[in-house]
């Protein structure tokens, strides 16, 4: 063979295998087989039982693909480049807001949901979605820091216990960029959706200074982190910090001081949705009280619905993580919509990943 | 005639999904969007401005190196590897030769998962170093340059080894004998026979290696723990997380060009010696 022949051979060798990179993180496209339904769910890693969609799959008869994104922003950037290959989505509070200003969400036909009534009242109406004509809120939850007992002796009160020299390495930060800024954000007395310019400065800058301490930035793979004992201390979402005890006894998970972020994950349909009939099947089958304890004690986080308490193990109705109180609960600030601003979080989380 | 209508397929997909698209990504890298990410069809050059920003400037200098490096490094293993491998008798070649190429059988991400199952506290290597007491607390393999380096490094490698394998299989065995009739030592003749001629190999190999480490973006994000940014990142996230598809584009074309003339150089050269070849 000739080495020019070679050479292009490669080349095309080496384009292809980088198109495949980059799909590695998305899976295969949707395929129709025949006569079976198809529900193509784009969500967070972890979010379902895999027993509750294949439950779903066998009684229905049909085929449910769910592919996972990382952060609000990415279901937001995937959403805006053509949606309509979802039928499910999984936006949080702030997102749904968003989403509905920029006319990305369907009505839901509530008529086709029944099983809606068995979800708590204080979450029939919530803010970010007023009269929730497009959301439906599927689990809440809040942001903490998860700590190792075995590594760290005196537990964390603040969120500037993070910066302690000693975590060199062992700090994982959410890979997200609301989070962490909003994060930064309280940790100064400031709202967590600042849109003041000054504010937002300070916490970048505050956060610049934490970067010596980072092992990783993961959303998806942070429990992993924390079991392998990888991580020693992180911010923690607190349904994550439930799956992680449940691998790993030393974990604990505790709520600064200077307050955090609470937030909501919820159902909803993209607009243009090609199978709409069946994702409100699909959410109304989740709402089924004995569903959804099957749903939530497996993925370890927070169920709205409130015909499934009495059903649930004494083990996850006594668990702090996942009932927290209400002082804690107290400590949560929503994040809002921040507008135009939204640049300027970019722009800072984008200065903040090049780790310079 | 015939060869022309065998052309026409590859033409129309390349046109379809490399030309069109390509097209695209630089009318994308002149526009400017919307605080939520929408695209708004106004021209500007402020994407391109904001690329000799330093923090920017800094990331494809940090780029280069780490590409620089890996191309180094696979040179220094793939040479002699693909020199043993020419060395061996037919058959041991060809299993040598599927050796090399089965890791690319395998989807990348899965590679990499795997480098942090075998490099992370609690695994492959610090499990056995902690048991067998040569380590009390677990080394710090993982989410650093150098861990970032070697996954560059390990999925390069084959990309060196095999144009270096093809230029020394073509080298004309008489020269050696020649050289060796001559009194030269094996090492004055691998310097003086060897090493010139295999050099199109080399710089092919190179060139690849370069190339597709220059945008890597996966082994980084995975390996790296996704904070150190190469420009593969910074583009990964411009389209993702921070939904500037316009400043996004331009970093690409960017890369792309940077490429391009790389390419266009190594043909320039290839040329050069073919000619010298020609005329003895």
């Amino acid at each position: 063979m000739k080495i020019k022949n070679l050479f292009v051979l490669l080349i095309v060798l080496s384009l292809t295998t980088s198109v495949i990179f980059g799909c590695g993180q998305k899976a295969a496209s949707p395929k129709q087989p025949t006569g079976e339904r198809i529900l193509n769910i784009f969500s967070w890693a972890d979010n379902f039982s895999p027993q509750v969609i294949a439950d779903f799959e066998k009684k229905y008869n049909v085929k449910v693909n769910y592919d996972v994104y990382a952060s609000n922003e990415e279901l937001l950037a995937k959403i805006q480049a053509g949606g309509a290959q979802y039928d499910l989505v999984q936006p949080s509070d702030y997102m749904v807001a968003t989403m509905i200003k920029l006319n990305l969400l369907e009505k839901l036909d509530k008529t086709k949901i029944p099983n809606l009534k068995n979800i708590v009242s204080t979450f029939q109406t919530p803010a970010f979605d007023p009269g929730s004509q497009y959301s439906i809120v599927y689990t809440w939850g809040i942001t903490g820091i998860a700590y190792n007992t075995k590594y760290i002796k005196d537990k964390p009160s603040s969120w500037q216990d993070l910066w302690k020299p000693q975590y060199k390495n062992r700090l994982v930060l959410l890979n997200d960029s609301r989070e962490i800024l909003g994060m930064a954000l309280r940790k100064n007395g400031f709202s967590n959706s600042s849109r003041n310019h000054g504010e937002l400065e300070i916490a970048f800058k505050d956060l610049k200074k934490l970067v010596p301490n980072l092992l990783a930035f993961d959303t998806d793979t942070i429990k992993q982190k924390f079991i392998a004992e990888e991580a020693w201390i992180g911010t923690v979402w607190s349904g994550d910090a439930a799956f992680i005890l449940k691998d790993n006894k030393n974990i604990a998970f505790t709520i600064p001081k200077e307050g955090t972020t609470v937030w909501a994950d919820t159902l909803a349909i993209p607009k243009g949705a090609k199978h709409k009939e069946l994702a409100q099947l699909f959410i109304n089958y989740l709402l089924d009280p004995k569903v959804s304890v099957k749903n939530y004690e497996e993925i370890g986080y927070s169920n709205p619905n409130e015909k499934a308490y009495p059903l649930h193990s004494t083990e996850y109705r006594n668990n702090p993580i996942i009932n927290l109180s209400k002082e804690q609960i107290n400590k949560g600030e929503w994040l809002k919509d921040v507008g135009n601003t939204l640049e300027v979080y970019d722009r800072y989380w984008t200065e903040l990943k090049t780790g310079k | 005639m015939n060869k022309k209508v065998l052309a026409w397929p590859i033409l129309v997909w390349l046109t379809l999904f490399l030309t069109v698209p390509l097209c695209f990504v630089v009318a994308v890298s002149f526009i400017q969007r919307s605080a939520y990410g929408q695209l708004i069809y106004r021209f500007t050059i402020q994407n391109y401005l904001r690329l000799i920003e330093p923090l920017y400037i800094q990331i494809f200098i940090d780029t280069l190196l780490m590409a620089i490096l890996t191309t180094i490094i696979t040179f220094i293993l793939g040479y002699p590897l693909a020199y043993t491998i020419t060395k061996m008798n037919k058959h041991l070649q060809n299993i040598w030769l599927v050796l090399v190429m089965i890791p690319f059988w395998i989807n990348s991400l899965i590679r990499s998962y795997a480098w942090v199952i075998i490099l992370r506290s609690q695994g492959l290597i610090n499990t056995l170093l902690l048991s067998w007491g040569i380590i009390d607390q677990p080394l710090a393999l993982l989410y650093n340059s150098s861990s970032v380096l070697l996954g560059m490094v390990y999925t390069q490698l084959p990309f060196m080894v095999l144009p270096i394998y093809v230029s020394l299989e073509q080298l004309d065995r008489r020269l050696l004998e020649a050289s060796s009739d001559l009194g030269a030592t094996p090492w004055k003749t691998f310097w003086h026979i060897t090493l010139p001629l295999t050099l199109p190999g080399i710089a092919a190999g190179s060139i690849l290696v370069f190339i597709s480490a220059l945008g890597m973006f996966v082994v980084p994000d995975i390996v790296g723990g996704a904070k150190s940014a190469l420009i593969g990142n910074l583009i990964q996230n411009q389209f993702l997380s921070a939904r500037n598809w316009p400043f996004g584009s331009a970093l690409s074309i960017v890369l792309s060009v940077f490429s391009l003339i790389l390419i266009l150089l190594y043909y320039r050269v290839l040329k050069v010696q073919q000619t010298k070849e020609v005329k003895p």
